[in-house]
């Protein structure tokens, strides 16, 4: 049935009270940008967010800590002979950091939207998905590269500490931070898939946080007692964060357990890493852009 | 500014392996006015505003927004849309400002018209504090919130389900009076259990049973059609119990409510309600003779077959 519904055409709108403001056509861009901000404005007001900054800095403090207490002289003879080793050192747990962001703020970006009332303030708006999305990994990615950069903090000022200013090698820093934010990147773009189609928000971080560190590393150490290569893990891919500033790299290193045996362990090249971690995001991003387009509000 | 239009076209719907939520439903709306879309649970409403802002997947059929297919094209679909479907919840740790500003920006406003719309929806829907937290508002005033987001930047289609769900009797009838003033130049399809909120704001009806379009048609049409077969009566002063008699042959039965109230079914027939107004001013002077429910709330249980009782 057609019908319309005031044929003698609109009424005279009440004074004062409804008037049409100006819209322009917005781009998907200009779009991005809001979603981005509004999401950024929500993540650096949640508990997860302050509780994972806390848990950073507690680490980070505690080994800065124990490092002053061990002294000088232990940190720069025994093991650590220089700024970049230091760093190296210090930063190896950086792709640990960069999960547990990722799953805190990327594992349940999306099944939010089919889970709570959210979906229905956001999902009903003039905006694509594929922006909503782009806009929340955005987001997501700026607050975990800003975790991370807690981690790396404490570990310049180790150097400084340690070997004094001029002895921070600021470019492999930032070349690291630079590696770290596409590890970032990879991580999301597989908490954000997983978080297209699980259903409950805490599954969507859960199941995040075991794929990409119980289970990698799980299958990973399976691996390597093969003496295969694990190249498709996303942990060992993060190890290329400290191997930008290791000085005394080894790529693998045969270790011997006896009765003639050894087994091989592999540190992720810089250029190893990278090209793992745009895998990870040439698959996954993709895939969590269709399967959300996809996804329906049953609930 | 131009009108706005909705149609859905043999839209059904249906989850898995299971019966159809929505079986070739067929409407299509034009220009201004609102529209009251009726039905008991489960009848397929929401699903039919889910499909028709793209949030489901139609098994068959299309939805359209100003001529605009939502799967097609969401962005342009809902471009001149606001929508409010079940229990919208912007993020608890934004303020209400926050909230609304996005949505603004989302829809193409400048930073001043953003400022200037909530300020209006502010003053018209009696927003809470703009800097309070969305998570510590009641459920009413995340319902308002909610609501003002639909208004913000001012779409020509609004579809509502259930708008005054969860608010006060003081609430409702602020929602109601803004409904009937913004449907003089929007298109409105509203969903709601209320009758009295569907027969004061809407012009036009859809009847929704099982997924299938019962009814549609005009308001004052669909109140013409319904007899309403009872009526209560005040006296103007204390009434004997059995003057009652007087209305034998005429009414089916008589409740005496109070000393001044009777309630009288009857027929429903036009002429019989005269007679029997006629009847009760020959008791006492009668200062009230009115049907007992609304017109729609008759014609809702008229026309909703009863379900069969589960064995």
């Amino acid at each position: 049935m057609e019908t319309t519904v005031n044929e003698s055409g609109p009424a005279p709108t009440v004074e004062g009270s409804v008037g049409s403001p100006t819209r322009r056509r917005v781009s998907d861009l200009q779009q991005w940008r809001t979603i981005t901000f509004l999401q950024l404005g929500h993540y650096l007001r949640t508990n997860r967010f302050y509780g994972l900054l806390a848990f950073v800095v507690l680490v980070s403090a505690l080994t800065l800590a124990f490092q002053v207490d061990a002294g000088i002289t232990a940190v720069r003879v025994d093991q650590l002979g220089s700024p970049s080793e230091y760093l190296s050192n210090n930063l190896a747990n950086t792709p640990l950091w960069i999960i547990l962001a990722a799953a805190f703020f990327g594992g349940d970006a999306l099944s939010v939207d089919f889970s709570t009332g959210a979906g229905y303030y956001m999902l009903v708006l003039p905006i694509r998905r594929p922006v909503l999305l782009a806009g929340r990994y955005a987001a997501a990615t700026l607050v975990t590269v800003a975790i991370v950069g807690v981690n790396f903090a404490f570990s310049a000022v180790g150097v400084i500490y340690f070997f004094g200013a001029p002895g921070v090698p600021w470019g492999l820093v930032v070349e690291s931070l630079g590696v770290a934010a596409v590890f970032a990147l990879a991580a999301l773009s597989v908490a954000f898939c997983v978080s297209s189609f699980v259903r409950s928000p805490a599954a969507g971080v859960l199941v995040t946080v075991l794929a990409l560190y119980v289970g990698f590393t799980t299958l990973a150490n399976v691996f390597e007692l093969a003496s295969i290569e694990p190249v498709f893990s996303m942990p060992y891919a993060g190890g290329a964060i400290a191997t930008v500033l290791d000085t005394d790299f080894v790529h693998s290193q045969s270790i011997p357990v006896g009765m003639g045996q050894s087994y091989t362990i592999w540190t992720a090249t810089v250029l190893e890493g990278l090209e793992i971690m745009a895998a990870y995001i040439a698959v996954f991003l993709p895939l969590s852009a269709f399967l959300y387009q996809r996804k329906e509000s049953t609930g | 500014m131009t009108m706005g239009s909705f149609e859905v076209a043999g839209l059904s719907k249906s989850f898995g392996t299971g019966p159809p939520v929505l079986s070739e439903v067929s409407f299509r709306y034009d220009g201004a006015g609102a529209i009251g879309y009726l039905g008991p649970n489960g009848a397929g409403k929401t699903t039919t505003l889910k499909l028709l802002v793209g949030l489901l997947r139609p098994s068959a059929g299309a939805a359209y927004l100003n001529g605009v297919d939502p799967m097609a094209d969401r962005k342009a679909a809902l471009w001149e849309v606001g929508a409010l479907i079940e229990t919208p919840e912007p993020y608890p740790t934004l303020n209400v400002y926050e909230a609304l500003d996005a949505v603004g920006r989302a829809r193409g406003l400048s930073r001043s018209d953003v400022d200037h719309e909530v300020d209006r929806c502010h003053e018209l829907l009696d927003l809470p504090s703009l800097g309070q937290r969305i998570g510590w508002l009641s459920k009413g005033q995340r319902q308002r919130v909610a609501l003002a987001a639909t208004l913000i930047g001012d779409p020509r289609v609004l579809l509502l389900d259930e708008p005054t769900s969860g608010l006060d009797p003081a609430e409702r009838v602020l929602v109601r009076r803004l409904l009937n003033q913004l449907k003089r130049d929007h298109l409105i399809l509203m969903s709601s259990h209320q009758m009295l909120e569907v027969t004061e704001v809407c012009d036009q009806l859809i009847f929704l049973h099982h997924g299938e379009v019962l009814l549609q048609d005009r308001v004052d049409r669909v109140a013409d059609r319904i007899r309403t077969r009872e009526v209560d009566v005040e006296f103007e002063r204390p009434v004997p119990a059995d003057a009652a008699r007087r209305l034998d042959g005429l009414a089916a039965g008589v409740t005496v409510l109070s000393e001044r109230r009777w309630r009288i079914s009857f027929d429903g027939a036009d002429a019989s309600r005269v007679r029997l107004l006629a009847l009760c001013q020959g008791v006492a002077p009668v200062v009230q003779f009115a049907n007992t429910s609304l017109v729609l709330e008759e014609a809702y249980l008229e026309l909703m077959p009863r379900t069969p009782e589960a064995p």
